[in-house]
């Protein structure tokens, strides 16, 4: 579904760069559950923010279905996730003036969806997330659980085929993080592709893939067990030094 | 104290910490400041201010009354009678202008003189800088050849000469002696540079020098002054002039039939017909002020968000709320009054522009300026200013609760900072529509009235003045206008000539009763003296019937010319022509009608023609006439110096006066109209770039704040277009409303000025809508450019940061 060939991404600091992702080369397959983990500053992020084409500053090769990315204008890659990219933030997002419904709606409200369908959609979705009790409730009217639930919710409204959360449990305790990650199997099941960013190995065993990061590189991959962290350090320690 | 000290030398270190703010707050401050001031300077002059003479407050102007409507003048004889009879006025005067042409050598100059009754100076009680004023004694014949000189005239004639006074000079071809000088700016009546007394104490007729005035009733052309008696209440007055005017009502039933006699204190009647005007402007300049105070107040709310933390750290260390009030409004205060400087400095330079712009009945006021009053006005509105568009945000700024502050962010607070910015901007919205309604119904009246056709053709028109000496017998006057007329006409370069005892638009009337044959009413019309060339001249077009000519002049029958309102109010659905009006003025004479010509605006453009009845000079005759030279090229102004060598050429003694071409004769009559709607357009313009401002300050600060929404709704999918729309709106949200209230301030407001309006309701709605369509796209760029940039917000950095 999606090839990643040497992305890199760099950040103007002082006097010279900082590297933030390295010669990444990854390949998503449709219908996988991916975990990225690492440590702090790791680019787990910066990965996910090139996945999502809400950054555009990189190098490398993004093919998305077959398609170059990397060639298209900025709008037609905008326009590219619109269709096909859902996200889920850790800190949920939501806009606080809008209802739950609203907020929900708001994917749907940037695309050319005529209302009526709409309404249905927006009507199925709370159906399914069993919301709708909380419709016409605000942000502030609800648990940390509840609004990611509602971001959750947000992120699929449109079917996207490929969700992106990072660190979609972080602010919740682990008896909500785990209804999340159910509701992340049940999507992955019904045959959308997940990327998740997290620290919990908990939630990483609901994935079927992990990749660690560190310092930009990907340093270890399960559907890649070549790619190990020793193999990384050894030849290319200086890199890894200057990075940090 | 010490406190005060404090907050003020840090009040300066904030202003130094950001100057942009300081700058911007200066500047908006300094125009609303200094047009305010500048404005106020003339207010104050013109309203405020007593006239310059001793106890102005009991001067009056006492006028005949026609069925109750006050007029602006009186006969001589019912003013002897007013004067005999009241109780209430301590001294009265009367006086009529006195154009004269003074000639020493060979400078002939026509000046304004005044003829007065000696009672005319100790009544305005003002004394001569040199000699003395007039006396009881001049006013005998034999002593009567006495002259007053005003400073001006005095500067400008005999180059402030001490040794004037004693001298002999030559009036109208008479030895007069000079007996005083008035101090500058002396004319009580608006007029007179120079004044003389008359040989029967009241002033003589301008058509009958020569005769005994004392006895006429009917014939009405004296400005008659009064000073009321300390103790006497204007009612009281009023009530025995009253009395008296019933009383000779009675005594004389014919001439003085419906004719009473009313008063106005002389404050009223020297700036009545500008007050309204000047109030609109100060109201106007005073709303630009407030919406330059709104600005700052937003500004000020913003930058209160901004010192959140730095207040709450001040009442954590204990400042009480009142401290903290104290300070942030010591702040506003000094802002206000740098901005109040500049401003002074503003209106310094502002008023000499204002006064150049301003018409006649203003400029009269020579004293206009900045003064200890306009001073301390200004001080005083920078102060207010200061507590006005500081209160509301040292109010919000000292209310935060520290606490929550530092644990919620900004959050709660700053929405409800932005309600209030909000609301501001919808008064400064509404506000500035309300004045652009006001300036777009004076364009549009202006507009109407320049569009109004006056009756003639203003185009290549020079007019000037001439006359001779009243003491010349009728014969020797005709003779001389005849001659003028055929020197001007052979000029080359001049179309055609002719002469009009009274010209359109150049100030002054009179008025004529007469009767039909038949028809048991008395009809009053206006009456001009005219040379059978002066409608040609105009193209004032021949109607009817036939124009004067050369022969009438041998003719013993009395030919007339009346115009076509005069047809039909006396004439309706008949034919004028050869029909008789008889007991023409008071000399009853009998006219016949031999034509008929159309309506002239003669009063003024926005006045309806009134009935007009013309004479042939020659068979009648008047003391000065106004000449009208039709040029055969574009510039009028070029004939002036050879018409002046051919007046000079018949009459070495006569000078041109009042040399105007006809163009300017009608700006002159709008100028009132044109000063209060060029004036009102500016503060229009400066409160809608001002309310553009805010508006525009309002929504990049809250563009912002929405930063992180912005961030979102880009990562779920919205374009460029779409986050332009979303701020647009809400800030095309604002407008609507201020426009909404601002329609329905206008449409009580513009009935203020409904008396400055012509040949437009005060609520036009093509008015109304096309000023809201204005400022609405105005208002429209300045929501696009921070929507712009709120669109351009990077959703990656939007999001990060929480
Ligand atoms: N706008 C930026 N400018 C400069 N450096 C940046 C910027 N954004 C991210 N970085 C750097 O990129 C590196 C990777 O950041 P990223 O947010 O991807 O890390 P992360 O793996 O998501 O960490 P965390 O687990 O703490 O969220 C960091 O070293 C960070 O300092
Ligand atoms: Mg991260």
């Amino acid at each position: 579904m999606i090839q990643l060939k040497n992305i890199e991404r760099t950040y103007k600091s002082g006097a010279g760069q900082t590297w933030v992702l390295r010669r990444v080369n990854l390949e998503i397959q449709p219908g996988e559950f991916i975990t990225v983990m690492g440590p702090s500053g790791a680019g787990k992020s910066s990965l996910l923010n090139v996945l999502a084409f809400l950054d555009d500053q990189w190098t490398g090769e993004y093919w998305f279905r077959e398609q170059a990315a990397y060639t298209m204008k900025r709008k037609e890659r905008a326009e590219l996730a619109k269709k096909n990219i859902g996200m889920v933030f850790q800190s949920y997002h939501l806009l606080d003036d809008l209802t739950v419904m609203e907020n929900i709606d708001l994917p749907l409200s940037y695309k050319d969806i005529p209302r009526s369908e709409r309404q249905s959609l927006v009507a199925d979705t709370l159906d399914r997330f069993r919301i709708v009790a909380k419709k016409d409730l605000y942000p502030s009217q609800l648990s940390g659980g509840q609004q990611q639930l509602v971001g959750v919710a947000r992120g699929v409204i449109h079917k996207p085929a490929l969700l992106l959360a990072d660190e979609p449990t972080g602010n919740l305790h682990s008896e909500q993080a785990k209804e999340i990650m159910e509701l992340f199997r049940e999507l992955n099941q019904q045959g959308t592709t997940i990327v998740q960013v997290t620290h919990s190995e908990a939630n990483a065993a609901y994935g079927t893939r992990t990749i660690q990061m560190r310092d930009g590189w990907v340093v270890g991959d399960t559907a890649n067990p070549n790619l190990s962290p020793a193999n990384l350090t050894a030849t290319e320690p200086r890199d890894a030094a200057v990075n940090r | 104290m010490s406190g005060l000290v404090q907050d003020f030398r840090y009040a300066l270190r904030q202003m130094r910490k950001s100057p942009g703010f300081t700058f911007v707050t200066v500047i908006t401050l300094a125009l609303g400041i200094g047009a305010t001031t500048a404005v106020f300077s003339v207010v104050d002059q013109v309203l405020l201010h007593p006239l310059p003479y001793p106890d102005s407050d009991r001067i009056v102007k006492v006028a005949e009354t026609f069925q109750g409507v006050s007029g602006t003048d009186a006969s001589p004889a019912n003013y002897l009678d007013w004067a005999a009879q009241n109780s209430v006025f301590a001294e009265m005067a009367a006086s009529r202008g006195w154009p004269a042409n003074l000639s020493e050598g060979d400078r002939p100059e026509r000046v304004k003189g005044t003829m007065v009754t000696p009672s005319f100076f100790s009544l305005f009680g003002i004394n001569p800088i040199l000699g003395r004023g007039l006396a009881e004694s001049d006013a005998h014949a034999g002593n009567d050849h006495v002259v007053v000189l005003g400073y001006g005239l005095w500067q400008r004639y005999f180059g402030g000469d001490r040794g004037t006074v004693g001298r002999n000079v030559r009036l109208n071809g008479e030895q007069y002696s000079v007996v005083g000088v008035m101090p500058p700016n002396y004319s009580p009546d608006d007029y007179g540079e120079l004044w003389v007394p008359s040989p029967w104490g009241v002033p003589s007729h301008p058509l009958a020098p020569d005769k005994d005035p004392r006895q006429f009733r009917d014939r009405s052309y004296l400005d008659v002054w009064a000073r009321l008696k300390p103790a006497v209440t204007p009612q009281q007055a009023g009530a025995e002039l009253d009395t008296i005017g019933r009383r000779l009502e009675k005594q004389y039933p014919n001439e003085d039939d419906k004719i009473g006699v009313s008063f106005l204190p002389l404050h009223e009647y020297v700036v009545g017909d500008i007050r309204p005007v000047l109030l609109v402007l100060l109201a106007a300049v005073v709303v630009v002020l407030l919406i330059g105070c709104a600005n700052v107040a937003n500004l000020l709310l913003a930058r209160a968000a901004v010192r959140g933390r730095e207040i709450s750290i001040r009442t954590t260390l204990g400042a009480s709320r009142q401290r903290l009030l104290r300070q942030l409004l010591t702040e506003s205060v000094v802002l206000a009054l740098l901005g109040g400087g500049f401003g002074l400095l503003l209106a310094v330079v502002a008023v000499p522009s204002l006064l150049a712009l301003s018409p006649p009945e203003i400029r009269q006021f020579k004293e206009i300026g900045i003064n200890r009053e306009v001073l301390a006005f200004s001080f005083l509105a920078s102060i207010v200013c200061g507590i006005v568009f500081g209160l509301m945000p040292a109010l919000q700024a000292s209310r935060s609760n520290p606490s929550e502050f530092l644990k919620e962010g900004e959050r709660g607070s700053t929405a409800n900072r932005g309600r209030t910015r909000s609301v501001l901007v919808v008064a400064e919205v509404g506000l500035s529509l309300v004045l652009l309604v006001g300036a777009g119904l004076l364009v549009k009246s202006f507009a109407r009235l320049m569009d109004v056709n006056p009756g003639f053709d203003a185009d290549r028109l020079l007019t000037f003045n001439v006359g001779l000496p009243s003491s010349t017998n009728a014969a020797q006057q005709f003779a001389f206008y005849r001659d003028v007329m055929q020197r001007l006409q052979a000029l080359p370069g001049v179309r055609s000539v002719g002469a009009v005892s009274r010209l359109p638009l150049a100030g002054g009337n009179s008025g004529r009763s007469f009767k039909v044959p038949g028809i048991d009413k008395d009809y009053s019309a206006d009456i001009r003296v005219s040379t059978t060339d002066y409608f040609r001249t105009m193209g004032i077009p021949l109607m009817k019937g036939r124009n004067f000519s050369e022969s009438d002049l041998g003719s013993s029958l009395n030919v007339a010319i009346v115009n076509d309102a005069l047809a039909r109010e006396v004439f309706p659905g008949q034919d004028p022509i050869g029909r008789q009006l008889t007991n023409f003025g008071p000399d009853n004479l009998t006219l016949q009608i031999v034509g008929v010509i159309g309506n002239v605006r003669h009063v003024g453009l926005d006045t309806a023609p009134h009935s007009e009845i013309y004479q042939l000079l020659g068979q009648a005759q008047w003391p000065s006439v106004f000449v009208a030279m039709r040029s055969a090229t574009s510039d009028a102004t070029s004939l002036t110096s050879m018409a002046q060598s051919a007046v000079w050429s018949v009459n070495k003694d006569v000078p041109l006066a009042n040399i105007r071409t006809m163009q300017e004769l009608i700006a002159n009559s709008v100028q009132r109209r044109r000063f209060s709607m060029l004036l009102l357009a500016i503060f229009a313009g400066v409160a809608m770039v001002l309310a553009a401002i805010g508006l525009y300050g309002v929504m990049s600060y809250s563009v912002a704040q929405r930063t992180k929404e912005i961030g979102i709704r880009m990562a779920l999918g919205a374009r460029r277009p779409d986050v332009v729309a979303l701020v647009v709106k809400q800030g095309m949200m604002l407008v609507l409303m201020g426009i909404l209230a601002g329609t329905v301030l206008s449409l009580a407001m513009t009935r203020l000025i409904a008396g400055m309006l012509f040949g437009i309701s005060a609520t036009d709605p093509l008015t109304f809508a096309g000023v809201a369509v204005l400022l609405g796209a105005v208002a429209f760029f300045a929501n696009y450019l921070p929507a712009r940039r709120g669109a351009s917000v990077d959703p990656m950095v939007a999001l990060r940061y929480e």
